[in-house]
């Protein structure tokens, strides 16, 4: 009987082939429990949100305007939560993103501007400029073995680095950028939705997929949950690793270009305060749809749950700290409601284990088989 | 002399249906080295685990320090200071120094400020890890030592604090973790720390250790006290009698193999951690044990074979029916052998996958569909078709792995190597932490695929496993193959005396 919100966790919504296998009898159970508060938890946080603003802002907040604010505001910010996610499903963290987002930003507005290359030149090179930081990501913390966490704060601040080689600190502007082919792929929008909408969608799609539905994606579950077990099953963990990480710098790289193409200008600090909401949207997103598991929908579900509030905090008050506040609250709220079932604890256990583990991955080596630590 | 330092009488001790421990009686007189001795599962170490407070006795024991009764199962202001452990692990803090670690059980000394009077600090430690020699450098961080000299530090931290009088330390299985080249010194430590006055209770299931160090043994088995003698008085086959028992006739015994030996697998010159050139052949249809004691290198063979070894390894191997090439050692995971790994939280399950996820997870290349999407319905079909053929109790392929028992656990972990249809199916203590209702039917399922042909490893450390389960027995003593035994020769007496050496 426990296992049945296990169960029922697993299948993301869209997965309805898997439910030929079950007993036809469990099929409305299993959609109490994929409606339950444990699973979509942050949709009815979401709609008491909603209630809650509309209440107390009901001229401004309950509006068309309001929705096509909050979508076309977080697609960004949706991109690059998503692209955290699946180096967090094989437990590593991305902390450059916000950089190398930073430096795609700049690197193409620069191209455009004083290099008077056309969009397509310019978009290209900075989206090399990405890969190859995903590259180097990958060899300091996949051949290296620098822990993820620390070696991509230290790309970060060499990518920083060459941000301010490239800006000198300031802006870069420029008529080339609000130009119609390069200001068209974030500011085209049909009935009010930008072009940034649909791409944070094709992402999400993008990353379901591999995920959900293909053996890559249970590969990289397995490389996180435990990297031991899953190298003997012949899963190729260091090379997962090393492309998850040239995956987020790619997908953070296009981030960049999408905001500068927004903005129209290449921002020196454009992914800066991107950094913490993405890692709260993929760890509240964690927590919703497939409880324990880094996983897209969730992260986008996430990433409007948080845009919502800070939206409405913004019409109904004028409080600057208010944004901030939210978000905080919104992601402990979060963890602590879905209890000590989720992602979060995971990743945590696991890290505190490396010194333990350290002395105990040596059963094969020094001689001690864990069998004698479990006689009786 | 007076009485007994300790005292333990009619200690029982049942966890669930099995009886760990049945009336045990231990007495360790004043300055002496007490050994406690026993098969693995004897019950050794239940019995360490209940003087140290980790375990409630069954109520009715006694168990006095130097006639004072003390409770069992509780850790008490008196007990705590007059019996003293050092746990197999030693409980040491490798990124932290002697000072800090003997400081965690002892405190530091500070100035009224509070902040921490190093100077004092080191005189303190230096002046309680020095009477060992060793040079210990107490301000290195102890995953810089030896093994021997954290060893030391151990017992130093155990022994600090100690007024000098009567008391006893407990050392278990100290020597697992050192290196055979430094197990002399130990020796020379444990005696020191008997001159100085104290009694020593040291658990081992090392005869030759017995021999060198104890002044008297207790031997266990089955969790009953066999006999309690005089060191003097034994030889290592009296020895080695009491703690196998008498050979008794055991109807689970497999029929030596029959006909033309058909080689699945041959190794030749296996050079990895302890081993020392290990050459092997396994026939279609065999079940070959190996074993050996805690450190002889019995335990690393699985993994080399199949390619899972994490230190550097030389030698070769070869699977005669696939190809007749040798392959390099280093190489062997190219052969893809499945192993059955013998950590199965650690290295075997990913606790937080369903049953299916697990068991399909070598086997994902097989489930494709169109555009590398995951057949799903395919997945679950596969997953349920070995859930019923090993006969693993579940709520289905979805039910998370950990909500199962460990039998089951493992019977998931055994389908998903048998799954793969390899020749060679390596198991590592295949029924650690398993009941005893599951251990039977593992033996079953293990017996069943030696007979459609496949060669089966059993690496064990348990002779319940190879008594029920060998064709033939390889005991690997100090990394080399020290006996083979086969066929109806394999008994715990026999096993015991190629073990510990003592033909």
């Amino acid at each position: 009987m426990t296992s049945t919100p296990t169960r029922a966790a697993e299948l993301p919504p869209s997965a309805p082939q898997r439910s030929a296998v079950f007993v036809p009898g469990a099929l409305g159970r299993r959609a109490v429990t994929a409606l339950s508060f444990r699973n979509i938890g942050a949709v009815y946080v979401w709609l008491v949100i909603v209630v809650l603003f509309s209440v107390w802002a009901p001229d401004t907040f309950p509006t068309i305007i309001t929705v096509k604010q909050v979508l076309n505001g977080n697609a960004v910010a949706g991109l690059v939560a998503l692209s955290v996610v699946p180096p967090l499903a094989a437990r590593v963290f991305d902390l450059s993103v916000a950089y190398t987002m930073s430096l795609t930003s700049v690197l193409t507005a620069r191209f455009l501007v004083s290099a008077g290359l056309g969009p397509g030149a310019a978009i290209t090179l900075a989206m090399t400029a990405a890969l190859l930081i995903g590259v180097v990501n990958g060899i300091v913390v996949v051949v290296l073995r620098v822990d993820s966490f620390i070696a991509t704060l230290a790309t970060g601040a060499l990518i920083q680095s060459l941000i301010t080689m490239v800006t000198n600190d300031s802006s870069i502007t420029g008529v080339q950028l609000l130009a119609k082919p390069f200001a068209g792929i974030a500011q085209l929008d049909a009935g009010g939705i930008t072009l940034p909408v649909l791409y944070l969608l094709i992402a999400a799609l993008a990353i379901w997929f591999l995920l959900e539905h293909t053996a890559t994606g249970r590969r990289l579950y397995a490389t996180g949950f435990n990297a031991d077990a899953a190298r003997l099953q012949g899963v190729r963990t260091d090379r997962l690793r090393f492309l998850t990480l040239v995956a987020s710098a790619l997908l953070s790289g296009f981030a960049g270009i999408v905001f500068a193409s927004s903005v129209g200008s290449g921002s020196p600090t454009a992914g800066t305060p991107y950094l913490l909401s993405a890692y709260a949207a993929a760890f509240v997103g964690a927590t919703q749809l497939r409880a324990g598991r880094f996983n897209a929908w969730g992260t986008v579900l996430a990433v409007l749950l948080l845009g919502t509030g800070i939206t409405g905090l913004g019409l109904a008050t004028s409080a600057q700290w208010a944004a901030s506040l939210f978000t905080g609250s919104v992601l402990i709220v979060a963890l602590v409601l879905t209890g000590g079932r989720i992602a979060l604890p995971a990743v945590l256990r696991r890290r505190k284990g490396i010194p333990s583990n350290a002395g105990a991955e040596a059963p094969t080596e020094s001689g001690t088989p864990p069998a004698t630590s479990k006689e009786i | 002399m007076t009485g007994p330092v300790l005292r333990v009488a009619a200690l029982s001790k049942r966890f669930g249906g099995t009886q760990a421990l049945r009336d045990v009686d231990l007495e360790v007189a004043h300055g002496e080295i007490h050994a406690l001795i026993g098969p693995n599962g004897s019950g050794k170490s239940t019995l360490i685990k209940i003087l140290a407070g980790f375990h409630h006795a069954e109520p009715g024991a006694v168990a006095e320090l130097d006639g004072e009764p003390f409770d069992l199962g509780h850790v008490t202001g008196s007990r705590h200071d007059r019996l003293r452990f050092v746990h197999q692990e030693l409980g040491l803090v490798g990124e932290l120094s002697a000072i800090d670690n003997l400081a965690l059980s002892h405190g530091f000394a500070r100035t009224a400020f509070g902040n921490i009077r190093w100077p004092e600090m080191e005189r303190r430690t230096t002046a309680l890890v020095e009477r060992f020699g060793l040079g210990i450098d107490v301000r290195r961080p102890l995953a810089t030592a030896t093994p021997v000299q954290r060893a030391v530090v151990a017992i130093a931290a155990a022994l600090q604090g100690w007024d000098g009088g009567r008391g006893v330390l407990v050392l278990d299985e100290p020597t697992a973790v050192l290196p055979p080249g430094e197990v002399a010194r130990l020796f020379d430590i444990v005696r020191e720390v008997r001159d100085a006055g104290a009694s020593v209770l040291y658990v081992s299931h090392r005869m030759d250790e017995i021999f060198a160090l104890a002044d008297r043994v207790t031997v266990i088995r089955g969790g009953r006290r066999i006999a309690t003698r005089r060191v003097a008085e034994l030889t290592p086959r009296s020895l080695a009698e009491l703690m196998a028992g008498e050979e008794t006739e055991t109807d689970h015994r497999p029929a030596p193999s029959a006909g033309p030996a058909d080689p699945v697998l041959e190794v030749r010159g296996l050079w990895a951690g302890p081993l020392r050139g290990v050459d092997l052949d396994l026939a279609r249809g065999e079940r070959l044990g190996i074993t050996g004691l805690v450190g002889s290198g019995h335990e690393i063979v699985p993994y080399v074979v199949c390619g899972a070894h994490a230190g550097p390894v030389s030698g070769r191997l070869r699977l005669p029916e696939r190809s007749e090439r040798w392959t390099e050692a280093r190489d062997a995971g190219a052969l893809g052998l499945p192993l059955v790994p013998a950590d199965r939280a650690v290295e075997g399950v990913i606790g937080d996958f369903s049953v299916g996820e697990n068991l399909t997870l070598p086997l994902l290349h097989r489930l494709r569909a169109r555009a590398g999407r995951l057949h799903r319905r395919r997945e679950s079909a596969l997953a349920q078709d070995w859930i019923r053929r090993v006969g693993v109790r579940t709520a289905g392929p979805g039910a998370r792995i950990t909500t199962l028992s460990g039998g089951n656990q493992q019977k998931v972990v055994m389908a998903r190597c048998l799954a793969q249809r390899p020749p060679v199916l390596a198991l590592c203590e295949p029924t650690a932490g398993v009941d005893v209702a599951t251990r039977l039917q593992l033996y079953d399922l293990i017996e069943r695929q030696a007979d459609e042909g496949m060669g089966v490893i059993v690496c064990s450390s348990d002779t319940q496993d190879l008594l029920a389960l060998c064709t033939r027995v390889l005991v690997v003593r100090d990394g080399r193959i020290a006996r083979e035994i086969s066929g109806r020769d394999i008994t715990e007496p026999a096993l015991v005396h190629a073990m510990e050496g003592t033909e």
